[in-house]
């Protein structure tokens, strides 16, 4: 694996889970916990005759951001899909549960500067929901996971980081959305229903799965950006995201609460605002929405670099 | 049995009668709030009694059309559906928000739905939202003490379930002869997608509960608590639950509840060993290392 430097000022777009899961922590800090060495393989794929990986397709571990440990879930992408099983599934609950306990711990052996070491669970999403060998199992772990973050509120940051090659979707799509922060690169996706069912379900002429940018002004970071679903848009650096995680490590627990976009009834009033919008307006692409928030050219955005993007974009002005 | 004469799918509305104590279902009002019955058509919430209690009901309507977002039909969960239905989880909680434990309003969720909204505009807002959103709200008021019990009584689909029932406390399910639908997709689908031989599947099928479809599957899996073999028995089974669940709440045995409880069971029941498993041996490997980051 390529050396923590290297993998700062890498891409994260190209880097696979372990190298995000490294590079997204302080240098040397990582512990990978049930990796591959342990051999934890789904016991479900080798029924159905597909091939297993030694880490079930997630990394999953510890680090350090300053005193703070973050819990890191990594999915990858590459081993179907970055899709949810009963084996990935639990060691994403079983990481948020750590990080719960570890919260517990730390309160009482460092009352005095519990702030500054509060612990933080780190999510790079690369996944399409779940996995259908075991659809099943999947579907029940998506749950428990929706339940250990109701855990977490007020308590510790949840973050969800997302801008790899298969992006976020399916009940990963709403799992991420229930997070307390979410980073994202340009090229992060995240949605519920992906591009080919909306095609089948709606027709090719009201949404053709195969016009690429279309598919990025509908579910990628900046129309998410724009509407508010994303905090942080970053550059497609490790180090950028590494970064951004330390920016919402040191931040109180209530500036966390208010970078959320559901989790209370005031966040859903606010959402069904949104929802009154797009319902009036029957929008036939996300530009008809980026225009009504001020931005004159809305054709010009995707072009855009991400630092030129954020220097001129309109967003969503919060209630 | 015809499964054809005794389905309920569809009869969302009709399962809330054979539910509550008769005449006591009160649509779209939840403690003080008044809900707008032309906003999100596609679900019903409404307040009513079962054996005397006062408890919240959220269901799926399948005849009602939503004009704004054209691709809720026939019990999909849209934008303003799945808001609609977090509203009235918020407002049961802020209802009791003063009252003693043991008083807080169970909330019954009678699930028959095919899914989330899957259109361009629920994209464009963020469907994601609104189901996450919902998941949330039951998520807390079950922590908050009120005992949330879910009644599938048709079809239980995916992303649609996850939004609309596994959330809840305990999961209940008319038997499949009332062809009552669990699951992530048909085989058929499962087969297309992961390009296995779809021969192989259904063979598979007839005895794996991880991958199939299935009521009893899920049980297996822990994920139905109990399974309700005559329509009229759902009224007196949910009641039991809600005590049931009220009685471990008063305990303090919330882990015993919810999907972490569901987890439990599919381990008790054989279904689902590895991820107690997993999740034990992360905690041992972090213990071992726990000093380096408790003491940075």
């Amino acid at each position: 694996m390529r050396s923590w430097n290297e993998l700062e000022t890498g891409s994260f777009f190209d880097a696979n889970a372990r190298e995000r899961a490294v590079g997204m922590v302080d240098k040397g800090s990582f512990t990978e916990l049930l990796g591959p060495l342990d051999r934890f393989m789904s016991p479900h794929l080798p029924v159905l005759g597909t091939a297993v990986e030694f880490d079930d397709g997630t990394v999953t571990g510890v680090g350090l951001i300053g005193k703070h440990p973050v819990f890191v879930i990594s999915m990858e992408g590459k081993f179907i899909g970055g899709a949810i099983g009963e084996v990935n599934g639990a060691k994403m609950v079983g990481s948020i549960r750590l990080a719960l306990k570890t919260a517990e711990e730390l309160k009482a052996a460092h009352p005095d500067d519990y702030e500054e070491r509060r612990p933080m669970v780190v999510i790079s999403f690369e996944t399409g929901g779940v996995r259908l060998h075991e659809a099943n199992a999947g579907l029940l772990a998506h749950a428990e996971v929706m339940d250990a973050f109701q855990d977490c509120r007020k308590k510790l940051p949840v973050v969800s980081v997302v801008g790899s090659k298969v992006g976020c979707f399916g009940g990963m799509g709403f799992v991420a959305a229930a997070t307390d922060v979410i980073i994202m690169n340009e090229q992060g996706r995240i949605g519920l229903t992906g591009p080919e069912v909306i095609e089948q379900e709606m027709g090719k002429e009201e949404f053709d799965a195969s016009n690429k940018a279309l598919v990025y002004r509908t579910t990628g970071a900046k129309h998410k950006y724009i509407i508010g679903d994303c905090n942080y848009l970053v550059e497609d650096k490790i180090g950028a995201f590494h970064a951004a995680l330390a920016d919402v490590a040191a931040k109180s627990m209530e500036e966390i609460e208010g970078m959320r976009r559901i989790g209370s009834l005031k966040l859903v009033q606010e959402q069904q605002g949104l929802v009154k919008l797009v319902g009036d307006m029957q929008p036939k692409d996300s530009m008809d929405l980026w225009k009504y928030y001020g931005n004159e050219d809305p054709a010009e955005l995707p072009e855009m670099t991400t630092e030129e993007f954020l220097k001129v974009v309109k967003r969503r002005v919060r209630p | 049995m015809d499964e054809m004469d005794n389905t309920m799918i569809g009869r969302g509305r009709d399962a809330i009668e054979m539910i509550v104590d008769e005449g006591t279902f009160v649509e779209n009002k939840v403690g003080d709030a008044d809900f707008d019955p032309e906003y999100g058509p596609g679900s019903v919430v409404g307040t009513a009694k079962l054996e005397g209690t006062t408890c919240t009901v959220i269901a799926n309507d399948a005849y009602a059309f939503n004009e704004r977002f054209p691709v809720v039909f026939g019990g999909v969960i849209g934008l303003e559906e799945g808001y609609k239905m977090a509203t009235a989880v918020y407002r049961s909680m802020e209802a009791d928000a003063d009252k003693p434990l043991a008083e807080k309003r169970p909330l019954i969720l009678i699930v028959d739905t095919p899914g989330n909204g899957p259109g361009k505009m629920e994209e464009i807002a963020g469907m994601n939202k609104s189901t996450g959103g919902y998941q949330l709200a039951l998520a807390e008021a079950r922590k908050a003490g009120h005992p949330v019990i879910a009644m599938v009584i048709g079809r239980a689909i995916s992303g649609a379930f996850l939004c609309h029932g596994l959330q809840a406390d305990h999961i209940l399910a008319l038997s499949k002869d009332f062809g009552t639908m669990i699951h992530v997709m048909p085989i058929t689908s499962i087969s297309r997608i992961t390009k296995m031989d779809i021969e192989r599947l259904e063979e598979l099928s007839k005895v794996n509960p991880v991958f199939a479809p299935g009521v009893d599957f899920f049980y297996n899996l822990g994920g139905v608590q109990e399974i309700v073999n005559k329509v009229e028995d759902m009224r007196p089974v949910i009641a039991k639950h809600v005590k049931e669940v009220a009685a471990l709440k008063a305990a303090g045995e919330y882990e015993k509840l919810g999907p972490w409880g569901r987890g439990l069971l599919g381990d008790e029941r054989g279904g689902r060993v590895n991820r107690l498993k997993a999740i034990a041996k992360m905690n041992e490997e972090f213990a071992a290392v726990a000093d380096k980051y408790l003491n940075a």
